[in-house]
């Protein structure tokens, strides 16, 4: 009964929009430890630029983390300098399993392409040039992501590598819907446009 | 230093019914010396007619197309037909039309005819150019008409590369495969295009297929949308009209 009252508090690390975030960065640490800007640079690498992570996050998730005893920090010297010391995280006893468990959880679905949304929720229909640029720019942004998270498809000579492919096409495949769906509101839209009768051209006196 | 085929604001229209139907408009695209660019559309939404324009086999209403220098609208049929037996070649599936009998070995050998090789030159060059895309020397003597998709798209690249072309535009290389003949075919297009140096346009309503090209452009509401941002995208007219009427409405 215990275990079932503080489930609740358990996830609460993976609740809100940088739940899958922490979720990487457990998962970083769990894999070697490190300082923030380490942790901070290796997410990237390994999220890719689709993810548009800011380091400074990194910093202030990991401090969440460390709160809940998740992880833990201590202060080492600089290797092979004579820097300042830094405030190295490394895995508590707790790690491995909260990693687990956001391995088994099925989060809820962050926002995708917010600002477009909320765009075409209250656009109005002198907004369509402007709505059409909008989905025009998206979709060249996607087009350019999808260009550099091509994965290699394929056999994979190892674990990592095959995961990080994996991770490849998982956001190659999500920018195909992204493009296809900018691609079919903009037809949409046009469509629409064509149909209208067209307003007149010089104001009326 | 110029592309080696620029497409420069082409206009294209049907007729359809009482009126015409506009596929695309002032759409322009770069494809620069040995790059491949991946064109990503649905059904209908003018990729093949770009790649018909792009190879010249197609005029445009307006705008125009120059490859290797050369404006295709001045190029006599001849000299096209010429041209996409050399430095241009043009890949469509339903172009898929082998004599009666004819061996796979004898189609490509018979492609070759217009270079100045003898028979048996042809014959080893055919079977060089088909062993370089998969299709074994026995294979090369089985019936032309009875291969299947994939290996007749292998067969026409083997056919293209054989006149050692600049550009090699390929419409949809395949259509219903499995995902690894569809992965195994492109991964052989890209291979042998680098190899030789080969600029390629490959259009495919299959986005997954396109992966490790280095251009992807996405056509659709009659403009066209690159990854580098080179292809030209112009407001449709319906929406020009829009905003002069409203900026005739607020003067």
């Amino acid at each position: 009964m215990a275990g079932a009252r503080t489930k609740p508090q358990r996830r609460q690390w993976m609740r809100g929009g940088s739940a899958s975030m922490r979720g990487v960065l457990l998962g970083l640490v769990l894999e070697r430890p490190g300082h923030g800007g380490d942790l901070a640079n290796r997410m990237l690498m390994r999220l890719g630029d689709t993810w548009r992570v800011d380091t400074n996050d990194a910093y202030r998730l990991l401090e969440q983390l460390e709160r809940e005893g998740l992880i833990c920090s201590r202060v080492e010297p600089c290797k092979g300098s004579g820097r300042r010391p830094l405030i190295v995280y490394h895995p508590t006893a707790k790690t491995s399993q909260a990693l687990s468990l956001w391995m088994e959880t099925l989060l809820p679905r962050e926002p995708v392409r917010f600002g477009l949304h909320a765009k075409l929720a209250v656009a109005r229909a002198e907004d369509a040039p402007r709505l059409m640029v909008a989905l025009r720019d998206y979709e060249q942004k996607c087009l350019a992501l999808a260009k550099m998270v091509t994965p290699n498809g394929g056999a994979q000579p190892s674990w990592p590598a095959l995961f990080m492919d994996c991770t490849r096409e998982a956001v190659y495949t999500q920018l195909r819907a992204e493009i296809d769906w900018a691609a079919t509101a903009r037809q949409r839209i046009a469509e629409h446009s064509r149909r209208q009768p067209a307003p007149p051209l010089t104001p009326s006196r | 230093m110029s592309p080696l085929l620029r497409i420069g604001e082409v206009s294209k229209a049907y007729p359809d019914g009482g009126g015409f139907l506009s596929v695309f408009e002032r759409a322009s695209l770069d494809v620069r010396e040995a790059t491949h660019v991946g064109v990503y559309g649905k059904r209908r939404s003018g990729k093949s007619t770009l790649l018909r324009i792009a190879a010249g086999v197609e005029r445009p209403d307006s705008g125009s197309v120059i490859f290797d220098g050369i404006d295709l609208a001045t190029v006599s049929p001849r000299d096209l037909a010429r041209m996409l037996r050399s430095r241009l070649a043009y890949i469509a599936l339903g172009d898929w039309r082998p004599n009666p009998g004819e061996s796979v070995a004898q189609h490509l050998a018979l492609a070759l005819g217009g270079h100045g090789l003898t028979v048996c030159q042809a014959e080893r060059r055919a079977l060089r150019e088909l062993d370089a895309v998969g299709v074994s020397a026995a294979d090369a003597q089985s019936p032309a008409g009875s291969l299947s998709m994939v290996d007749r798209t292998r067969v026409m690249f083997a056919r293209a590369l054989a006149h050692d072309p600049r550009l090699i535009v390929i419409d949809d290389p395949v259509l219903t495969p499995s995902v690894s003949e569809r992965d195994t075919l492109y991964a052989l297009l890209r291979g042998l295009s680098r190899e030789r140096r080969v600029a390629l346009l490959v259009a495919s309503e299959d986005f997954a297929a396109l992966q490790g090209f280095d251009v992807f452009v996405s056509i659709s509401a009659r403009e066209l949308c690159s990854s580098e941002g080179n292809a030209t995208i112009v407001p449709f007219p319906a929406l020009s009209q829009l905003g002069s009427a409203r900026d005739a409405r607020s003067s």
